[in-house]
């Protein structure tokens, strides 16, 4: 068999040639949308990276002579209640509320994926007992539930990531489970699974690639969704502690001062609403640019 | 036939439909495909056709009955050396790889895993397997979305033949491709055929196609086979009345005027089938036995490789009187 | 006696990933009032864009953008919008597309879906347009009309569906019927069944048809007429009998002997080298010379334009004296 596998030279034609196509790297380069989303997304990194060169005041640091002083040379943003540098905070408060961001969306990807991708894969009993779970977490209203969970588990970052991580697993695996559950029918698995490759290299090394771009794309707005939340609890007192600077505190600590110094509360709620479009637009450019055709 | 190399036994395979109710879409089908041998398996939509091959690439279970390789019976689990030996092409080769993976990428996992050749010589072979289907050495660096419909089916065969199968089942290989390029398929399947002494199941609605590539060939109808046999008897000489309106419909080139309807209606449903023989609502040789007796597939008078499922199989057709 | 439709200079322009081509390139035939045409090519070759550019149902980012469509001596607009001027003049075609079931409404009975034309463009009454959709019914071959005006698309089977969309074409009463692939999806048995069906029509009511299909096997058994299309140009025209018989385009002569006979197996299928140029990147001079065995430099450079080869026979080629018996054109093996 083996030697007669040899080429067969009548058959070739000289045409056929292959169409090249462009690199991951220059479809994201010729992408409009995605390069909007990671420059201004890298220009926020970058800011709040350099939080310590460029943000000239500690952000925790009182200075009570100087409060609620407007934007100046010496504070750009101006100074809070307590005379701290709005500038630093909100510099220094972006780095919390990226972090807990990608921190806080990574467990709930990682795990809803795998279960998604096994339940769409096997089935059966296994996939209605997981999907009834589902189910139960998703009866709840989100808020709800993550305030309930924050009482319960306590304040602060790590509540948050516990809330996250006992919640949001949920979209990721149900997002995935259908995918993989199309996946399953295509005919290229098939021939997989035909071609007597084990079960566990079909899922991991020929379905999941598919079908985790969807969840990649997603996680992009998740991000956004969880400092939306990180912020909102901030507002409600459950998030970051004081005095660590966070968006959603400032927020909360500007709104007494609406009608005289706006900018106290309306500078973060600029960061969040830059930080979210930056974020939504890197999804929507990835989706062009993950999509195989 | 003591020497086939696929045996299929009494297949049934049935599926729940709406209501309770089964839809039987392989009705009791015997055959055997010797090695060597291209069988070509034909009948319009919903005939059941794609579902024996799935029986016997593994994919299904069938309700009842065996698929036999080699003597030995096959079900949904196989060894691996099993599996490999049965490789199925599909019919859409837009469906049938894996968007995001290099065609050496799938190539060469598939070497590797069942160890075929020595590490190093995994590279040589996916040259080798590119030009044993006539493409070019770079198309190994191509995703599929670079390929036109009939590079990708040939790239779909040397994805087949990765794993040196013994037989290979097509369904449909040719039906999505442009004309042009068809013939090209049809060469290659021929050439594999010649050159590794492959065993071919090939499944079309295209009787040209058929006739073209297989030495005998099965003719279904609503789950059944309803006449079978080598290929110049059948296509001579055909039987039964549902073969004769088959090839009578083909579209030919060179038809001077309307070829007249010889069946009347549509194939019913797999979930209906009539009673007696399931062909006689539609056929215009339909006597009182055809709707209480269920002809049984038998020898036709004059040869005793042809079969056919019809009570008045030995009436030889006027066409067939024509000839000669 | 004037043709009931003229297509002349036909262009239409797409366009894919932002770049304009053109997929119907200069396109120029008739109709004769009756007659019937086939327009045959392989996917992408602009032929079901012709005949949706006639239509003026062209998809988004489609536009005529030179070209005359005349219906009955009636110039019509050639917007790509569709309404406006010649408006009415394209109530008088229909069109009846590959996939009846999603061109049929999911969710309203065949019957109403019937009587819709009748009722809203002829303005007749609810119980005449509903007796028009029975009379419809059995004029395309159902049985038990009154059964099946109730039924709803999901119920049928694929070769009754397309007799619906017949009926709902045919319910405006037009003068021609478009039909873009109507059997591709269909059995051979049912195949055979809706063509003579069609031929029936032509004989009853007089209706003219233009036949776009990629199977020259049904050509010859619904129009006398044939057109063939290579990437968005007509290579040839003429009687169906002289084109099949003796093809003068190497193209024509190339799907004809690429194309396996049920009736001689023993003939061996010739594939065309290549593939279908990227229309994008279309070749220079006559678009078929890289796939060619006839081409001499000239194909490349020059633009090849039909030119009467025969009889009531057009080819555009340079080398259509080579393909003038039927051995060179190697369509009989």
């Amino acid at each position: 068999m083996n030697a007669a596998i040899t080429p067969s030279v009548a058959l070739i034609e000289p045409e056929h040639e292959v169409a090249r196509r462009p690199s991951f790297k220059s479809r994201a380069l010729h992408n409009r949308t995605f390069m909007a989303g990671a420059v201004m997304i890298t220009t926020i990194v970058a800011l709040v990276l350099l939080a310590p060169v460029i943000g000239r005041y500690s952000p925790v640091g009182q200075d009570l002579l100087h409060t609620l002083s407007g934007p100046s040379a010496l504070h750009w943003l101006g100074t809070d209640e307590l005379g701290r540098d709005t500038w630093s905070r909100l510099l220094y408060g972006g780095r919390t509320d990226l972090q807990v961001g990608v921190l806080a969306v990574i467990f709930p990807f990682c795990f809803g994926v795998f279960i998604g991708t096994v339940c769409g894969y096997f089935g059966g009993r296994l996939d209605s007992t997981v999907m009834r779970i589902v189910d139960v977490v998703l009866a709840f209203p989100f808020y709800v539930l993550i305030i309930a969970l924050v009482f319960f588990v306590g304040v602060g970052t790590h509540g948050i990531y516990i809330a996250f991580a006992l919640t949001d697993w949920v979209v990721y695996a149900r997002m995935t489970r259908s995918g993989t559950m199309v996946a399953r029918t295509l005919d290229w698995v098939a021939a997989a699974e035909g071609g007597g490759l084990s079960r566990a290299r079909v899922l991991w090394r020929h379905i999941l690639p598919n079908t985790v771009t969807q969840a990649i794309v997603y996680s992009m707005s998740d991000i956004v969704i969880v400092i939306l939340a990180v912020v909102t609890l901030g507002y409600l007192g459950l998030g970051i502690q004081p005095p660590a600077p966070d968006w959603g505190s400032m927020i909360t600590d500007g709104q007494n001062f609406l009608q005289t110094d706006q900018w106290m509360a309306i500078m973060p709620g600029v960061a969040v609403v830059f930080t979210g479009i930056a974020l939504s637009l890197l999804g929507d450019g990835l989706a062009d640019i993950l999509r195989p055709e | 036939m003591a020497d086939a190399l696929i045996e299929v036994d009494n297949l049934y395979v049935s599926f729940a439909a709406e209501h309770g109710r089964l839809l039987r879409a392989v009705d009791g089908v015997t055959f055997q495909v010797a090695e060597g041998e291209v069988i070509g398996l034909v009948g319009e939509s919903g005939c059941g056709k794609t579902t024996i091959a799935k029986c016997i690439a593994g994919r299904i279970a069938p309700t009842s009955g065996t698929v036999r390789f080699e003597g030995r019976e096959l079900g949904l689990k196989r060894a691996a050396q099993d599996r490999r030996a049965i490789q199925m092409v599909f019919q859409d080769p837009y469906s049938s790889l894996n968007p995001r993976m290099t065609i050496r990428q799938v190539l060469s996992e598939l070497l590797r895993v069942h160890r075929l050749v020595a590490r190093v010589g995994i590279e040589e072979r996916c040259v080798q397997l590119m030009a044993l289907v006539g493409l070019p050495r770079d198309a190994l660096d191509g995703l599929p979305s670079q390929f036109s419909g009939g590079q990708r089916q040939r790239i779909a065969i040397a994805r087949a033949l990765a794993v040196e199968p013994r037989v290979i089942i097509a369904d449909e290989p040719v039906s999505a491709l442009d004309v042009s390029v068809q013939a090209t398929i049809l060469r290659l399947f021929e050439d594999l055929r010649s050159r590794l002494g492959l065993t071919v199941v090939f499944i079309s609605h295209n009787l040209a196609v058929v006739r073209h590539l297989s030495d005998r060939l099965a003719v279904m109808y609503l789950g059944r086979i309803v006449e079978e046999g080598d290929r110049e008897s059948v296509f001579r000489d055909p039987r039964h009345p549902y073969t004769r309106a088959l090839l009578a419909s083909a579209p030919r080139l060179h038809q001077v005027e309307l070829v007249r309807p010889m069946v009347k209606g549509e194939p019913p449903s797999p979930i209906d089938i009539p009673t007696g023989c399931s062909f006689h609502p539609r056929c215009p040789r339909a006597a009182e036995v055809c709707s209480s007796d269920k002809p049984r597939l038998e020898r036709v008078s004059t040869s005793a490789a042809h079969l056919a499922a019809c009570h008045f199989r030995d009436e030889t057709s006027p066409e067939a009187v024509q000839g000669q | 006696m004037t043709p009931i439709l003229e297509v002349e200079g036909l262009v239409v322009e797409m366009r894919r990933h932002g770049v304009a081509f053109r997929a119907v390139d200069d396109a120029s035939f008739s109709l004769e009032r009756g007659g019937a045409l086939a327009i045959v090519g392989e996917s992408g070759c602009g032929k079901s864009l012709t005949l949706r550019a006639i239509m003026g149902l062209l998809p988004n980012g489609g536009r005529i953008t030179s070209g005359r469509v005349v219906i009955d001596g009636v110039t019509l607009g050639t917007a790509a919008g569709g309404r406006g001027r010649g408006h009415s003049q394209r109530q008088r075609m229909s069109i009846v597309f590959q996939d009846a079931l999603s061109a049929l409404n999911p969710v309203a009975t065949v019957g109403n879906q019937i009587a819709e034309a009748p009722r809203h463009v002829l303005g007749l009454g609810r119980s005449a347009s509903r007796e028009r959709a029975l009379e419809l019914l059995h004029l395309v071959g159902i049985p038990d009309p009154e059964r099946r005006y109730r039924a709803y698309p999901h119920e049928l089977s694929g070769g009754t569906r397309q007799r619906i969309m017949i009926a709902i074409a045919l319910s405006s009463d037009p003068a021609i019927l478009l039909c873009d692939e109507p059997t591709t999806a269909l059995d051979v048995t049912i195949q055979t069944q809706i063509l003579a069906l069609l031929a029936e029509l032509r004989a009853e009511r007089g209706l003219s048809l233009v036949f776009v299909t990629h199977d020259l096997g049904v050509v010859s058994q619904v129009a006398e007429r044939l057109a063939v299309m290579y990437t968005g140009r007509l290579v040839e025209t003429g009687t169906t009998a002289a084109v099949l018989a003796t093809p003068r385009h190497p193209y024509t002569a190339g799907m004809l002997a690429a194309a396996p006979d049920v009736d001689t197996p023993e003939r061996e299928p010739l594939a065309i080298p290549g593939s279908l140029p990227d229309p994008l990147r279309l070749p220079s001079g006559c678009t078929f010379h890289p796939r060619c065995r006839f081409a001499t430099p000239e194909c490349v450079t020059t633009d090849v334009r039909l030119e009467p080869v025969g009889p009531d026979h057009e080819a555009a080629c340079l080398h259509s004296d080579e393909l003038a018996t039927p051995r060179a054109a190697g369509n009989r093996g």
